[in-house]
């Protein structure tokens, strides 16, 4: 094992730096320096190439990038896929530019796309490559080549999704004013998309369509009468560019998941286009289907180590069911875009860009009942006794609106069952000598 | 710069954490930017570790360069005071190698003593996974190793076994078993399991047994020149290399022995090596001698994958199956020459030797072997060709990291692999049967085999669409282009036995094309069937 104290070590001369940054209301967030465990941008490679279907995805990258997308997303190569690694070896470092026809010629070729999505990496970034030059050098009026920044070094994990939808918004129509009608800002896939537009339709609300759609010539139409509606919690930038380009209003609600988010976003949805509707007999039958698995979390303490960027709606589910939130961490809160969910997680203990050493040792001393954690930092954790759940899976799961709330619930609740129907575990015998560091 | 879609030797970085977290009291601290320590999950995934890997990142942020800022030294300091670790070994990723930061100097103002600190700064473009871990536990192997009384009774090392190895800790139980058979201890395993007191201690040992030409084998070089200590290099796999490789390590021994007096260790009786202690160690002479293996005569194998396993394999199918070698290749460039030697009088052509899977998987598809020897990826490229495969080397899948006792090395190991060879192929007089009757009843879904869904990945696709129709379209892709076949023509290939049904089918559109067909009918199938003799 390794040693680690809960206590601080006399005499050193080390301490963890945070500040905390004041909110509206009575919020506070606590500000660290981003020691985590999670992925860079290039992650939302692994969904994006799948949403879009004419798409590819190109990364000006190195193996590193390569073994990344292979081996910790686990992205099969069936036949060709739709994403690859412009691979840059030594000999392309002294280069001054990158030359990428052939690349392109070759994806063309194979695959036919309507449009490449060009993602930058860390070492082209180091090598401060024009890849807004290059990205325009490469396009052609039949496919155009989109610059999509994903580098660790600026983005985490699912921010490049932010940074796609940036590059695809000159491949929006205007929307002409006149006619108010909602388009829903986040990749989800297209049963859920369905319900949501089905959900929208009942309302009364016109959907113009959802950025993404699943083809790059049928991205929707946005104006100034278009209202934006972020259906997932890290589209912030794309967001504010729509506000500012075209005039569109951003939507500033709850995200729409659990009973009482989609209550929340749907009621504020509606009144953007002047319908009133009172959803709190849905929101009450909501929480009546889920209510075993809420009896099972209320009370439970639950920590949410900071990956994917969803974590702030999840908390803020998790504590209307009762939960008692130990810890939200999240890595990027943007106060404006992220202000509802802030707001009603008044009272739990928020921070941004965490230090997981400090968060190992909280856990530790706090003894949480479950933990939202990484890949990396899963087994890990249930290694040391505790029952947690992966956070990707929220990534992957329909959680949205009504429909979702069911799965949503049972995220939660299915480790915590789990662990109950596991016989006792004597971590001297089991555990012994199954990792070299162990013994 | 090329397109990349896979690759099969990981990164420099990889390397370096896979012998880093093989060890106890040694962390890694990358600094790179965020998420270049994707890598953590490939050991708590895989190797499913229930601590936290020796693995932290000093996060470089686009902000901090243009400010000109290092968290190096404070990531050290965190580091040191949650985990104490003795040593703590600092890697550049690809991107920050280019900034040419004195990484010494930075390691410096943190104030830990140098001796807790090692950098090891590789480039990162010219140096790829194995050459790193190899490299490093040399490196680790050099500053340690220190001049020790030599035990008094016989002892080995065990070199080069590292985390995310292949069946390595069966392997490591298999050689364990033979060496306690014939009484020998073992001093250290490194670096798998072993603290820097234990690299301190390794030349205490009287022999160094380093059985993977990729990883450990510099390393017991080097204990070999500065210790003169004697090194078996040989990997024990198959029966026969098996039993060389006992007969050199109490060679080895007994020399050592000599000079300080201790009794010389015989070899016992074989079954003394068997599970039970009663019976043959290995199962395979008698296996290969069977009537209904003769089949493996004319069974044609293609061996893909690093030096080692490679090597082993190829000899194995051959000289102990008695199976036909069409063609064999590795990715390990390095050792290029090394495969060659071993493999002559082998193979019927060039050793194959490229790091691009596109290229195997073109041999295989113009080739059609009857197995398969690879990595993972060769598994996938042999499912969409309906070709037996079985996985030998690195890079696995999680597929690879199973439970039960399955080592490749010594007589155990024997029979593990013959087992897979067996279970692979499609055998005797079962294909007999079914040349002779058709499908014999045997006939299976078509479509079943291009379905099943597979746990390959850690995140599933559920977000947006299901694994199995990304599979649906490649197989798609790969029957584009194929040659038109008249309805009874396809009845006609129904009758030939399923698993050959895909080879017969190419073979035919080959002939076809080769005689100005444009369209498969019943007569142009005949010809082919009369030309190709079957």
């Amino acid at each position: 094992m390794h040693p680690i104290n809960d206590g601080v070590v006399a005499g050193s001369n080390y301490q963890e730096k945070h500040f905390m940054m004041q909110v509206s209301g009575d919020v506070q967030i606590i500000k660290e320096d981003n020691v985590t465990h999670s992925f860079c941008g290039l992650a939302c490679v692994g969904w994006m190439y799948q949403k879009i279907k004419d798409s590819f995805f190109l990364i000006l990258g190195t193996h590193t990038c390569a073994h990344f997308l292979q081996n910790a997303l686990g992205m099969m190569i069936f036949a060709k896929p739709r994403f690859g690694i412009a691979l840059m070896e030594e000999g392309d470092l002294s280069k001054n530019e990158p030359t990428l026809e052939e690349i392109i010629r070759e994806i063309k070729a194979d695959h036919n796309p309507s449009v490449i999505f060009l993602l930058s990496s860390c070492t082209p970034e180091v090598m401060k490559v024009d890849f807004k030059g290059l990205a325009h050098h490469l396009s052609t009026p039949d496919v155009p080549v989109l610059f999509v920044p994903a580098s660790g070094l600026v983005y985490n994990f699912t921010q490049a999704e932010d940074s796609v939808l940036h590059a695809l918004v000159p491949f929006c129509p205007q929307a002409p004013a006149g006619k108010k009608s909602v388009v829903f800002l986040g990749s989800v896939n297209d049963a859920t998309a369905d319900d949501l537009r089905a959900e929208a339709e009942e309302l009364g609300i016109h959907v113009a369509g959802f950025l993404p759609e699943s083809r790059f010539d049928k991205m929707p139409a946005i104006g100034p009468d278009t209202v934006l509606a972020p259906i997932q919690p890290y589209l912030s930038r794309v967001a504010v560019k729509l506000e500012r380009e075209r005039g569109a209003r951003v939507l500033h609600s709850l995200f729409p998941f659990g009973p009482d988010g989609s209550r929340v976003f749907w009621e504020d949805l509606a009144r953007e286009f002047g319908i009133t509707i009172d959803l709190r007999d849905r929101e009450k039958a909501a929480w009546e289907k889920i209510r075993s698995q809420t009896d099972l979390l209320k009370g439970k303490k639950v920590f949410l180590t900071a990956d994917t960027m969803m974590e702030l709606p999840l908390g803020r589910f998790l504590k209307s069911a009762g939960a008692d939130v130990i810890e939200c961490s999240s890595a990027y809160i943007n106060k404006k875009f992220h202000a509802r969910e802030l707001e009603a997680l008044a009272g739990v203990r928020v921070v941004e860009q965490p230090n997981f050493h400090r968060q190992l040792e909280d856990v530790k001393r706090l003894q949480p009942d479950l933990i939202v954690t990484s890949l990396m930092t899963a087994n890990p954790f249930a290694g040391h006794g505790f029952v947690v759940k992966w956070s990707m899976e929220f990534m992957l799961m329909p959680i949205h609106s009504w429909s979702g709330v069911i799965p949503l619930a049972n995220l939660f609740v299915s480790p915590l069952h789990r662990r109950s129907k596991l016989p006792a575990f004597d971590k001297e015998v089991w555990l012994e000598g199954v990792m070299p560091s162990a013994e | 710069m090329r397109l990349a879609f896979w690759l099969y030797e990981g990164t420099a970085l990889h390397g370096i954490s896979r012998v880093t977290n093989s060890m106890k009291g040694v962390h890694t601290v990358y600094h790179a930017p965020q998420g270049d320590d994707y890598i953590t999950a490939t050991y708590s995934m895989l190797e499913r570790t229930p601590d936290f890997p020796g693995l932290s990142i000093s996060v470089v942020r686009g902000r901090d360069l243009a400010q000109g800022v290092s968290r190096l030294p404070s990531t050290l300091q965190q580091v040191d005071h949650h985990y104490h670790p003795d040593l703590t070994v600092i890697a550049p990723s690809c991107s920050t190698a280019l900034l040419q930061e004195d990484l010494h100097q930075l390691a410096a103002h943190s104030g830990l003593p140098p001796e807790k600190i090692l950098v090891y700064a590789l480039n990162p473009f010219r140096v790829s996974e194995n050459e790193a871990a190899d490299g490093l536990f040399t490196e680790l192997v050099k500053r340690y190793a220190a001049p020790h009384e030599k035990t008094a009774l016989p002892s080995v090392n065990l070199l080069g076994f590292t985390s995310l190895g292949f069946h390595l800790r069966a392997n490591l139980t298999s050689l364990r078993r033979m060496l306690q058979t014939l009484g020998i201890t073992v001093n250290v395993v490194a670096p798998w399991g072993a603290g820097i007191e234990d690299l301190r201690k390794l030349p205490a040992a009287w022999l160094n047994i380093a059985p993977y030409r990729e990883i450990g084998l510099t390393a017991a070089e080097y204990l070999a020149e500065t210790f003169a200590m004697p090194a078996i290099y040989e990997a024990p796999i198959g029966v026969e290399p098996t039993l060389a490789w006992l007969r050199s390590v109490i060679e080895n021994l007994n020399r050592t022995g000599a000079e300080r007096g201790v009794p010389p260790i015989t070899l016992p009786k074989l079954s003394a090596f068997s599970l039970d202690g009663l019976s043959a160690p290995s199962g395979v002479p008698w296996f290969a001698r069977t009537a209904d293996m003769e089949s493996f005569s004319n069974k044609r194998a293609f061996v893909f994958g690093d030096a080692t396993h490679t090597v082993a394999i190829v000899k194995f199918l051959r000289d102990e199956l008695g199976m036909k070698i069409i063609g064999a290749g590795t990715y390990m460039e390095r050792h290029a020459d090394w495969v060659r030697k071993e493999l002559e009088g082998y193979l019927p052509g060039a050793l194959v030797v490229t790091d691009r899977f596109q290229d195997v998987a073109k041999i295989i598809d113009d080739e059609m072997p009857d197995l398969v020897c690879g990595t993972q990826m060769e598994r996938h490229s042999c499912r969409k060709l309906d070709v037996p495969c079985m996985v030998i080397c690195p890079p696995t899948h999680i597929e690879n990291h199973l439970l039960g006792y399955y080592p490749f090395f010594g007589f155990d190991g024997s029979d593990v692999i013959a087992d897979r060879v067996y279970l692979s192929c499609k055998l005797g007089l079962e294909k007999h049967l079914i040349d002779f009757f058709g499908d014999a009843g045997l006939e299976y879904e078509e479509n079943g085999v291009a379905a099943s869904p597979e746990p390959e990945s850690f995140t599933g696709n559920g977000h947006i669409e299901p694994a199995v129709e990304v599979e649906k379209e490649a197989v798609a892709l790969t029957e584009d282009g194929e040659m038109k076949w008249s309805d009874d023509a396809e009845t006609m290939l129904k009758k030939v036995p399923f698993f050959v049904r895909k080879k017969v089918r190419k073979n035919t559109d080959t002939f076809a094309r080769s005689i100005g067909e444009s369209i498969v009918t019943v007569e142009v199938f005949r010809k082919a069937k009369e030309s190709l003799g079957g």
